[in-house]
């Protein structure tokens, strides 16, 4: 503990406040009943929505407090600032005497520390030094672990440990915590989640994320080859209506080739470098535009992707930019469908361009070596992905694989210690003092010091 | 959407009946501690053990009776299952702490707690039907986080039990009292020490809770931390209990201020596990009945 009499400077008052215990506690209370407003107001909802159930003016003191998305909050994210460095200060302030302890162990059982055990027992053998103390170190390897030896003049102490990683279970479990807010933050910092509507037959490489504002290339085509829906049946072998299975028939395509190729359904997501895919949701009968992708020159096989036209969804075409549906009309000056679409080419102004059904080379105009057309609209049955990568999700994992290891050692390991002191005595005989200690479950040390000091006790020359 | 596939099966009988045998255990635990009759509260933990076994008993029907309705499962995924489950946890970790320590006062305060889970599974457990999964359920995860959350939250209950017990005792230790039931607890300290013993298994098993809940939310929609209502609610029940491990180590903190953290921690635990539920949205299956 803190040395008291020594005198307090502002700094290490600093410092005995953020290594406190006492502000652990108040620090792990503050988070747990400010968490519990984030599930009273909901979080994150349109402002109409809030007005519906909140007066105006604590709508304000809710948006000026951040209390509609408190989990990001900066108050928030302070406390959790907090209750890491206090984490890390009080690790830093004992985990040194913790190492100090383990490192150099109590190996010299004098009277003192004798009296201060509660478990303790002495007695008198016949025989001499060199013969006790070999068979005193035997019996102790045998029935407990091996004792290290210290001579001090004539009297010889045999010091025995077990669980000693025991000392470590909390500081374990304390990192893992660690580990995990690091895994959060660096998922947070470099990796990416979307939704991606994917009719049957198309493949998309670009994912929308932040709410279609953006377009994430993955490197690679992800291929919707069928979705369906699988129905519960009743006795009779009837579908019931209550959905069993959504599956999408996913493939991987890269350079051309496919790589892979998966039935996903909700729980069993298909993973390519690092990019989860989800089954999420699906939509059909979803009116959208077919689309035509040409080279200008006709130098590889045209494509056909769709644009859906409820989401005002985007399409990324790797080398020649995002293509973003901007209108549709059905008789576009009487010459029938055509759409309005932007293409935005990275560090170019958007282009903006009506594109007729009747005239399919009207894209040329453009002078891109891409053309686009409009074939027609039509329903489609989209599966809904959600898409996923996070780099930091393994560090999380460790993390809490740490903590379940660290909570288990911390909780049900004991260090447990054991100590011979032999001295001779008159008449070529040898006192005998032997001591245990536990750092928990002491009932059940008890019981196995007792059995240890009986097994010595016992011992024949 | 409505299931279309309910079916009841002839486990919830054997349920009820365990729900009554916990009424009579608790009406025989609560007489012989008031009314100082050992030999009733032993009646107590023999009805205890039947209710176990029928218990135990009404698991295994329920699990196969699934697989006759052609939607097999294991037993732990809506409301009703999770209460049942539930119930029999505390019913268990009950006989092994009397049996532990042998003390006949634990019932009283402990198998009510069960008998109250039956009860309410049984009139607002939606009458117990066996219903189909739905997709996003289908998963190991689930059935590794369900039994770890109520495993863990048993644990909880059995704490908060003796915590109620802790304070009438240190009470009446503050007041010298010389008579009365309360003679017949064990000591305060006693009480202290197994209000922690409870947590130290309750709180290993909630943590593996949280963590296979996040495995399984991660494996089904792609984020393991989504600060829904019944995901924030089981981690403000993890960090009372959090603040608890560190109190009992802070001189001035253990005792008294403990054991309200453990009750409090098993209210929160109650709110997280049926309040939710009732009064917030979420993802979570078990919801309105
Ligand atoms: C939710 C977060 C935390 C968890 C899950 C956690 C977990 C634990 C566990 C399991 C123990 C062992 C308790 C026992 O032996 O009965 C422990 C002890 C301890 N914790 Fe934490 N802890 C957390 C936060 C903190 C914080 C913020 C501090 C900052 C001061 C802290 C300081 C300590 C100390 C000093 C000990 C006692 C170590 C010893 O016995 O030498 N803990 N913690």
């Amino acid at each position: 503990m803190v040395d008291e009499k020594r005198a307090q400077s502002p700094i290490d008052r600093v410092w005995d406040f953020l290594i406190s215990l006492k502000l652990a506690i108040t620090v792990l209370i503050m988070l747990a009943s400010a968490s519990i407003f984030g599930t009273i107001i909901e979080q994150n909802q349109p402002v109409e929505k809030y007005r519906m159930v909140y007066e105006d003016w604590l709508i304000r003191i809710f948006q000026a407090t951040n209390m509609f998305d408190m989990y990001h909050a900066w108050w928030f994210l302070l406390l959790m600032v907090l209750f890491t460095v206090n984490l890390t200060c009080c690790t830093l302030d004992r985990l040194p005497r913790v190492l100090k302890v383990v490192r150099n162990p109590k190996t010299i059982f004098d009277e003192a520390f004798e009296k201060s055990l509660s478990l303790a027992g002495r007695w008198r053998k016949k025989g001499s030094m060199a013969e006790w103390s070999g068979k005193y170190t035997a019996a102790l390897t045998a029935s407990f672990s091996a004792p290290r030896v210290t001579n001090e003049g004539e009297i010889v102490h045999l010091y025995a440990e077990k669980g000693m990683i025991s000392r470590f279970g909390v500081y374990i479990t304390h990192l893992s915590i660690i580990f995990i807010f690091l895994g959060a933050i660096i998922g947070n910092v470099i990796g990416y989640k979307g939704f991606l509507g994917l009719p049957i037959g198309d493949s998309a490489q670009y994912i929308p994320i932040r709410n279609g504002s953006e377009l994430k290339d993955v490197g690679f085509k992800i291929r919707c080859n069928n979705f369906w829906v699988e129905y519960y049946q009743d006795q009779f072998g009837n579908p019931t209506g209550q959905p069993k299975e959504y599956a999408s028939d996913l493939s991987v395509v890269e350079n051309g080739r496919e790589v892979l190729k998966k039935k996903i359904v909700v729980n069993d997501p298909l993973r390519y470098k690092g990019v989860w895919f989800y089954q999420s949701s699906y939509g059909q009968d979803k009116p959208s535009a077919r689309m035509l992708l040409r080279r200008a020159d006709n130098s590889a096989p045209p494509e056909t992707f769709h644009l859906l036209f409820q989401r005002g969804e985007a399409y990324g075409v790797p080398g020649m930019g995002i293509v973003r549906i901007l209108d549709f009309q059905d008789n576009f000056g009487g010459k029938g469908q055509a759409i309005q679409v932007q293409i935005e080419k990275p560090g170019q102004p958007p282009v903006q361009a009506w594109l007729p059904v009747a005239d399919p080379e009207a894209d040329r105009r453009r002078g891109d070596t891409f053309v686009l057309s409009l074939q027609g609209a039509e329903q489609v049955t989209y599966t809904g992905l959600q898409v996923a990568h996070d780099p930091g999700v393994n560090v999380v994992w460790l993390g809490c694989t740490l903590m379940v290891i660290g909570i288990m050692i911390a909780f049900f390991m004991s260090h447990q210690r054991v100590w011979v002191r032999l001295s001779p005595a008159p008449e070529g005989k040898v006192d005998v003092a032997v001591g245990g200690v536990a750092t928990r479950n002491r009932l059940a040390f008890e019981k196995s010091f007792e059995k240890i000091q009986g097994e010595l006790k016992e011992l024949q020359s | 959407m409505e299931p279309t596939v309910a079916n009841i099966g002839n486990n919830v009988y054997f349920f009820d009946f365990t729900m009554i045998l916990l009424g009579i255990a608790s009406v025989a635990y609560l007489v012989g501690l008031y009314g100082d009759k050992p030999s009733v509260s032993r009646v107590g933990t023999w009805i205890c053990i039947l209710a176990a076994v029928s218990s135990a008993v009404a698991l295994g029907l329920r699990w196969v009776e699934s697989y006759q309705m052609g939607i097999g499962r294991i037993p732990v995924t809506n409301l009703y299952e999770s209460l049942v489950f539930f119930a029999w946890s505390v019913v268990l970790f009950h006989l092994f702490v009397e049996r532990k320590f042998e003390s006949l006062v634990f019932g009283a305060f402990v198998v009510p707690i069960a008998f109250a889970t039956m009860l309410f599974a049984h009139f607002y457990g939606g009458g117990g039907a066996i219903t189909p999964l739905n997709p996003a359920l289908q998963s190991y995860w689930l059935h590794a986080h369900v039994i770890t959350c109520f495993v863990g939250y048993a644990a909880f209950a059995v704490s908060a039990g003796i915590a109620v017990m802790y304070l009438l005792k240190a009470n009446a230790e503050a007041d010298k009292r010389t008579t009365g039931v309360i003679l017949l607890f064990p000591a305060a300290k006693a009480l202290d020490e197994l209000v922690y013993r409870a947590i130290i298994w309750g709180f290993p098993f909630l943590t593996a809770g949280i963590i296979t809940g996040a495995a399984w939310a991660n494996y089904a929609w792609g984020t393991y931390w989504s600060w829904d209502p019944k995901e924030t609610w089981s981690l403000i029940v993890w960090l009372v209990y959090a603040a608890f491990l560190h109190a009992r180590i802070t001189r001035g903190w253990h005792g008294r201020r403990a054991a309200i953290l453990s009750i409090v921690g098993f209210l929160s635990t109650i709110m997280c596990y049926l309040g939710v539920n009732l009064f917030l949205a979420g993802l979570h299956s078990y919801g309105g009945g």
